[in-house]
């Protein structure tokens, strides 16, 4: 095959163009799709809690449209069975009338709520979609940032996740509020109250009882058992009467069990009616509501930063990085990161990777490792930096052998 | 099939059947309005109350049809139910060991990434509330970042009087590198005040800061001191972009590493690089427990993960050899072995395939050539 020695210029332009346009077009879209999908269930708590919100603000709105709607029907109906005089008539139709306005108004303001509700949804479904291959390390940044923030809120660092988050100019995408809204609610509790709990049940009841759970029962159970305590026991008996009967058909053992304890005084020896006068209880309840609160959103229990520590600390640990002469930059040469990864698994290698000690690059087919007379390894540009520098001498940084620049050779390491 | 598409599909269909029954809801009330507002006016002029309502309420079910209001409500709450289930189920974290971190040593971590970040006031008010012990290594941390924030900083404004200083300040102890970068932020500078059109005052500073590179860059000097003459139109400057290998950011960045360096520290927040090292495994790590079918604690408990994670090469920091036959990773007491044919094996390996026999021949998996155990070499990487 002849090449043109005068077109041999332009051919070279021309297929230089296409080459690197073709490359990274095709892997692109099936790693960019794999990500996504790994990024929504990854992500799920960043989705989830606006649309908690969102869908709770569409169903009160639902209701409340559904029981005005009922009511002024039936008004109506209740205005033409009957005879009224004129002006009863018109006085009630004008009610009628101003009630239709108000819940025009209502309608309205809901709307607006709500469409500022989804725009925060939106918001974060953009954030995810705009992950690409140019600003990665932007988008990874941010979501660092997250996951910093998520750690300050579990542990109530409020200030500084707010600072934080206004600063990285992240507040769209974390979800300061809520963990507030718990803190308030775990505090009362620490503090032997279950009023705030109680509210926050009743706030979200149609989901807790979705996933038929205990947290009110639990609550109510509780607040009995510190009447009991406080031996105001006719009291004690009302409250069962009117707030823990309505369990009875679901969970009517552990009822029975927490009523026998109107037999027994709060400083009972008998093992086990004492386990339910002990404070230790209201840790179980404020453990309890943390799940279901975690749950509700989608959060996990723990901050993320241990689950993206953990998986890192155990990805990054390797027996070289206990060695004394570990290098900075690996995580593990930290005494606290290594008390860390201690309980950790190490990480698997399958392929060799390695590094050149004088560059401190990756010794690949670009530049491939070559071998002393005396066994040590460098790759091929550090030594041939030194060559020209020393004349054509190589001297092993590590144990000062020194040869020629001929005296190389190049090993095939897979 | 796009996921993020599919999630996308999925809210516009809530957000369209909200906004259908938002329009009906309004019509409806529109109208029920109306029509009362009429009814009201008939009672008014005429005198029959009783007739007027009686036709109101036959016509009720026109003006407020709460059929369709429940099937609209319907609707939605169907589009609600089905973007749930495209969210997914919110059960795919059980990487999480039961042992609590110890938040006094995160806390300090955390003090320290947001310090190197130079978001100095986060990082005084994370002090106060999280109640972090200041101890000697966290107040290095923090005033070394300060000093590098001080050279760093003014760079946002494109003045390099600081790192300029610094540099010469350290030069015996940074080398090389620092004379690249040196030239990068000189030749920044330099471009920064021709933009300017300042003329003069570009000569000058050519003056007093280009010599001690002429020797080793000439052309690049020569290259900058030409765009003298092209201030008037310096975006036209032909090889502009080659005159700066880094920019500004770049250049910044890699003097924050290279102070770092200097004293010994590593170049990046540890924190930030566990951190990154984690998001990258960490959907290998969940597939290969959902695999394995383990349950929370469990994986903790191995000794070693089963499976290469396969984090990208920046977190590469050590050499390992993984003989390509045992698939096992060399330490001391097998290290990796060259033979004449240049192929590399771990030692237990030659040792299986020569019998442990040092004179028996065998062949290199690799290539035709045969050889003996005690022909290869030990490699020291």
């Amino acid at each position: 095959m002849e090449i043109d020695p005068v077109t041999n210029g332009n051919t070279d332009t021309v297929m230089a163009e296409p080459a690197p346009a073709i490359a990274p077009s095709r892997p692109v879209p099936s790693s960019r799709s794999s990500q996504l999908t790994e990024s929504i269930k990854l992500e799920h708590q960043l989705l989830r809690v606006p649309f908690e919100h969102y869908k709770k603000t569409i169903r009160a709105n639902h209701r409340s449209l559904e029981k005005e709607v009922s009511s002024v029907v039936s008004s109506v109906g209740d205005l033409a069975d009957n005879d009224w005089s004129k002006d009863v008539a018109v006085s009630r139709l004008t009610s009628l009338v101003s009630r239709l306005q108000g819940l025009k108004r209502k309608l309205e303001e809901g709307s607006n709520v709500e469409n500022l509700q989804a725009q925060r949804c939106r918001a974060r479904i953009d954030h995810l979609d705009s992950a690409d291959v140019e600003n990665i390390t932007e988008w990874n940044n941010t979501k660092l940032k997250r996951i910093l923030v998520d750690y300050m809120l579990r542990m109530s660092y409020f200030e500084t996740a707010s600072k934080l988050s206004e600063s990285s100019n992240i507040s769209d995408l974390v979800d300061i509020d809520i963990f507030r809204e718990a803190k308030k609610v775990i505090d009362a509790l620490k503090r032997r109250e279950v009023a705030s709990a109680l509210a926050w049940c009743a706030d979200n009841k149609t989901r807790l009882k979705k996933s038929k759970s205990k947290l009110e029962f639990q609550l109510r159970l509780q607040e009995f058992i510190e009447l009991v305590r406080a031996d105001s026991y006719k009291q004690a008996i009302l409250y069962a009467r009117k707030h823990l009967t309505p369990w009875g058909a679901t969970h009517m053992n552990e009822l029975q069990h927490v009523l026998a304890t109107l037999a027994f005084k709060s400083t009972t020896e008998c093992p086990k009616y004492k386990a339910l006068f002990e404070p230790q209880q209201w840790d179980v309840l404020v453990h309890q509501f943390k799940q279901e609160f975690c749950k509700l959103y989608g959060m996990t229990m723990e901050p993320l930063l241990n689950i993206y520590l953990q998986a890192g600390l155990t990805a990054l640990k390797t027996p070289y990085s206990f060695e004394e002469g570990c290098t900075k930059e690996d995580p593990l040469s930290q005494e606290s990161f290594r008390k860390l990864a201690l309980p950790l698994p190490y990480s698997k290698q399958e392929h060799s990777k390695l590094v050149c000690y004088i560059s401190k690059e990756l010794m690949d087919t670009e530049n491939p490792p070559q071998v002393l007379p005396n066994g040590y390894v460098y790759s091929t540009k550090a030594l041939k930096e030194m060559a020209d520098k020393n004349k054509g001498e190589i001297k092993c940084p590590r144990t000062g052998f020194v040869c020629n620049h001929t005296d190389l050779v190049k090993a095939y390491i897979s | 099939m796009d996921p993020i598409a599919t999630v996308k599909d999925g809210f516009n269909q809530v957000a369209k059947r909200q906004k259908h029954y938002h329009s009906i809801s309004q019509a409806v009330t529109d109208r029920a309005f109306e029509g009362f507002v009429e009814s009201l006016v008939q009672i008014l002029t005429k005198n029959d109350p009783k007739t007027v309502l009686t036709e109101l309420k036959l016509k009720l079910d026109s003006l407020l049809p709460i059929n369709h209001l429940q099937e609209s409500q319907k609707e939605t709450n169907t589009s609600l139910t089905k973007f749930e289930k495209v969210l997914g189920k919110s059960d795919v974290f059980p990487a999480s060991i039961s042992i609590d971190l110890d938040h006094q040593l995160v806390d300090k971590m955390l003090v320290e990434y947001l310090y190197r970040q130079g978001l100095f006031e986060v990082g005084e008010l994370l002090i106060k509330e999280a109640e972090v012990e200041v101890d000697d290594q966290l107040s290095e941390v923090i005033a070394r970042s300060l000093e590098i924030h001080r050279v760093t900083e003014p760079l946002k404004e494109k003045d390099t009087e600081p790192a300029m200083r610094w540099i010469s300040e350290n030069s015996e102890k940074l080398k090389e590198e620092a004379s690249k970068l040196e030239l990068e932020l000189v030749s920044l500078k330099y471009w920064e005040i021709l933009r300017q059109r300042k003329r003069p005052e570009a000569l000058r500073f050519a003056r007093a800061y280009f010599p001690k590179f002429a020797s080793l860059h000439s052309v690049k000097i020569r290259k900058l001191i030409v765009a003298l003459l092209w201030v008037r139109d310096l975006e036209n400057y032909p090889h502009a972009e080659e005159l700066f290998p880094l920019g500004w950011e770049e250049a910044s960045r890699e003097l924050t590493k290279l102070y770092y360096n200097l004293h010994d520290q590593p170049s990046s927040s540890l924190l930030a690089v566990a951190l990154s090292a984690g998001v990258e495994s960490l959907p290998r790590l969940l597939k290969l427990i959902r695999v394995m079918g383990l349950k929370e604690e469990e994986w903790g408990e191995m000794k070693e993960l089963p499976v290469d994670l396969e984090l990208g090469d920046e977190f590469r920091f050590h050499s390992v050899f993984v003989c390509p036959v045992s698939r096992e990773q060399s330490d001391v007491y097998n290290p990796p072995m060259m033979m004449p044919c240049r192929h590399v094996l771990c030692k237990e390996t030659i040792l299986r395939l020569c019998l442990c026999c040092s004179t028996r021949r065998f062949k290199c998996p690799y290539c035709p050539a045969y050889t003996t155990a005690s022909a290869c070499r030990q490699l020291y990487i």
